[in-house]
């Protein structure tokens, strides 16, 4: 998005004598500056609040990110209570930062078992970039990026997450899923 | 001659427990919070004491505590003396300009005249104008004495700005020394306590053109490229730390106590009220007698003086907030092109309408 | 009471003064020189004369001494520069300003012993104020105020036309 700013700009005698725009400008400032301090007296009053303020308290009031947000990846974990991955690969193929170990399990032929099943499935967040190319290569809906971003550790080693840690319910990643069917379906692979 | 002496050392202790005090510490929290405030944040307040953050009040004293326990680092290459004695040749002149700011008028104490002013000298606003022309040697030594570039740029910065203000503010001041036909500041406050004769009245441009200047002095946006950030680090205080640093801070917020004063002073009657005068607020309190009545009305003129200064903080603190940062050679433009013929201007129409008048 | 400031302050002035000389960087010179001039306002402010003591401080301390500064450190002189060292070297000049500073000092320690210190000259109380300057300055000596404020004119217009055609 190519913006020009035009430098050459004719301004009129009223703006070049700074002062009456100097004014304006801290007119501005200050009726922000007067509304926020007095703003809560009509809150008190039970009146609508009418603070402008939309700071959030970090660690005790998070914000909801949009589903768009890429935060650390995790597996889905399906409505029967197995991981929806097959441990096909293809997350581990699509990583550009190799992070995805994947120990593939297989069916020993008994009836009413799944086909294909992770024996392990680790993801190394000090490595992994959230890129989520794992989570566009997946077949199944199994890898999505949720929006927990919060994965500082003082140990590396703790930062390579085991399946059992990954596992989110389903239920959990409903906006995530739906977002990515939205996407993915536009751009038509 | 003891009770004279007592009587100042009074005011001393006064003045500075004011400006050092109360005044520097509160000011690095109310630019903080006002910021915020006019930012639609929140601002400064998780320091707490047992869990209270008193609004963010503690951060003061936060702020204090981790300058006097920080490493008071010389960096190498550097000269040792001037490094050290820098900071305080910069903090000494803030504070000295108190000397001769009157912060009351004359009062009948116990039988005694007492004058609101540790020395009441007959050529105190040349003192104030002398003092900040002291403040630039501060300021160019650190920057030299810290053998870095950054430092460097930023006190030829400093030197050539402070320079060029300067004039400026010399040619504004002798505006109001031609409308009051004194030197002295008490005088200069006794006179404004007819509302018609406020400096504001009698020097508008002189009123805009002072408070410029003496922004451009302290350094503060939209003059603050000896200390840009963004262009040079943080000018001549880069190498500074702990202690050191925190004088230079404290510096520049005491000098912004004193710009209040002196334009309070100057332009916007000191220590009175519009339409009370001295007199008649004596009238009402006669009950208490003497003694009362006099106690009484210097309280309120102490509070009006300091409730003025407050307000002119406050401004300074949204000009900050509010305006860019000039570019260097706009800066000498307004000072050298617009700000000096304005206030040579400014002196000759005053001399013509002095003439006339009389 | 007046001599016990006076001694310090006139101690301080001197050895300062002496640091001038003796200063082998540039900047610590300057810097003595400010000091020096500071003490030596503190010695007018204590004759009363209160105008003229601001004026040193305003005049030399802050206005000339603050550009000094800034052309010292534009040139950036350090102590063991060779050009500045190379002063050292020069027997004619250190053989005139020598001869120099003799003269003047034989000058001041005549005057020394000629000054009477019982009867000191009596000086008017308003000798320094603000009024009396002007109106000297304005009276007696309009005539030299003129010629020099012209003489400064012309310097800096020459300096101006100086720096001008270097750039170009």
């Amino acid at each position: 998005m190519a913006y020009y700013v035009n430098r050459n700009v004719k301004m009129t005698w009223w703006e070049r004598s700074y002062i009456p725009e100097i004014l304006r400008g801290m007119y501005i400032t200050s009726r922000h500056f007067f509304l926020n301090l007095f703003g809560f007296i009509p809150f008190f009053l039970g009146r609508k609040k009418e603070r402008e303020i939309f700071t959030v308290y970090y660690p005790e009031e998070m914000v909801k990110y949009p589903p768009a947000y890429r935060g650390r990846p995790v597996l889905a974990l399906n409505e029967n209570g197995h991981p929806a991955c097959v441990a096909c690969g293809l997350c581990e193929i699509a990583c550009p930062a190799y992070c995805i170990h994947i120990d593939p399990g297989c069916n020993s032929g008994k009836q009413n078992e799944i086909e294909r099943w992770p024996e392990k499935f680790d993801i190394d967040y000090a490595v992994c970039i959230f890129c989520g190319n794992c989570e566009e290569a997946c077949p199944e809906e199994a890898i999505f990026m949720s929006d927990d971003c919060e994965i500082s550790m003082l140990d590396r080693k703790k930062m390579r997450y085991t399946k059992e840690q990954l596992l989110v319910p389903v239920a959990e990643l409903k906006d995530r899923i739906e977002f990515t069917r939205k996407m993915y379906a536009k751009w038509n692979y | 001659m003891i009770t004279e002496l007592l009587i100042t050392l009074a005011k001393i202790l006064f003045i500075i427990g004011v400006t050092v005090g109360f005044f520097a510490p509160i000011l690095t929290w109310v630019e903080r919070k006002q910021s915020a405030i006019m930012q639609d944040r929140i601002g400064a307040n998780r320091a707490d004491i047992l869990g209270f953050t008193a609004l963010g009040l503690f951060h003061a004293i936060a702020d204090a505590l981790k300058m006097f326990t920080k490493e008071d680092f010389i960096p190498e290459g550097a000269n040792k003396i001037l490094h050290t004695l820098s900071p305080i040749i910069a903090v000494i002149p803030a504070i000295l300009t108190f000397a001769v700011v009157p912060f009351g008028g004359v009062y009948n104490l116990f039988g005694r005249e007492v004058n609101l002013v540790i020395s009441d000298l007959d050529v105190g606003l040349l003192f104030v104008f002398a003092i900040a022309s002291i403040a630039t040697y501060g300021y160019v030594i650190a920057g030299w004495s810290s053998n870095n570039n950054w430092s460097l740029l930023g006190s030829m910065r400093t030197a050539s700005q402070m320079i060029s203000y300067e004039v400026t503010m010399g040619l504004t001041i002798i505006g109001v020394l031609m409308v009051y036909g004194s030197m002295r500041l008490t005088e200069i406050g006794a006179i404004q306590e007819d509302f018609s004769r406020w400096g504001i009245f009698l020097q508008p441009l002189g009123f805009l053109m002072f408070l410029t200047a003496a922004i451009a002095e302290n350094k503060r946006i939209p003059f603050d490229n000896p200390e840009a950030e963004s262009e040079i680090v943080a000018g001549y205080f880069t190498e500074y730390s702990g202690l050191k640093f925190g004088m230079f801070f404290m510096s520049e917020f005491i000098e912004m106590v004193t710009i209040s004063a002196i334009v309070t002073i100057l332009f916007f009657g000191a220590w009175h009220i519009p339409f009370l005068t001295t007199a008649t607020l004596l009238s009402w309190f006669e009950i208490l007698g003497t003694t009362g009545a006099n106690l009484l009305v210097m309280l309120i003129h102490v509070g009006v003086f300091f409730a003025k200064v407050i307000f002119f903080i406050w401004m300074q603190m949204t000009i900050r907030w509010t305006l860019p940062r000039f570019r260097y050679d706009q800066i000498m433009k307004l000072g050298w092109k617009i700000l000096l013929p304005l206030s040579l201007t400014n002196v000759l129409v005053t001399g013509i309408v002095i003439l006339m008048l009389h | 009471m007046e001599l016990l400031i006076f001694y310090p302050l006139a101690g301080f002035s001197l050895m300062l003064a002496l640091g001038v000389v003796m200063n082998k960087s540039p900047i610590g010179s300057a810097l003595c020189l400010i000091g020096m001039m500071l003490g030596l306002a503190g010695i007018f402010a204590l004759q009363q004369a209160h105008f003229i003591a601001i004026l040193q401080v305003i005049i030399y301390a802050g206005a000339i001494m603050v550009l000094f500064m800034f052309v010292i450190m534009l040139l950036n002189l350090k102590g063991t520069d060779t050009k500045w060292r190379a002063r050292e070297r020069n027997t004619l000049l250190t053989v005139l300003t020598t001869f120099l500073a003799l003269g003047v000092l034989y000058k001041v320690i005549t005057v020394i012993f000629e000054f009477n210190l019982d009867s000191p000259a009596k000086v008017p109380d308003t000798f320094g104020t603000a009024a009396v300057i002007g109106e000297t300055l304005f009276t007696d000596f309009v005539l030299p105020f003129e010629v020099a404020s012209i003489l400064l004119l012309a310097a800096m217009v020459g300096a101006v036309v100086l720096a001008k055609t270097k750039l170009d």
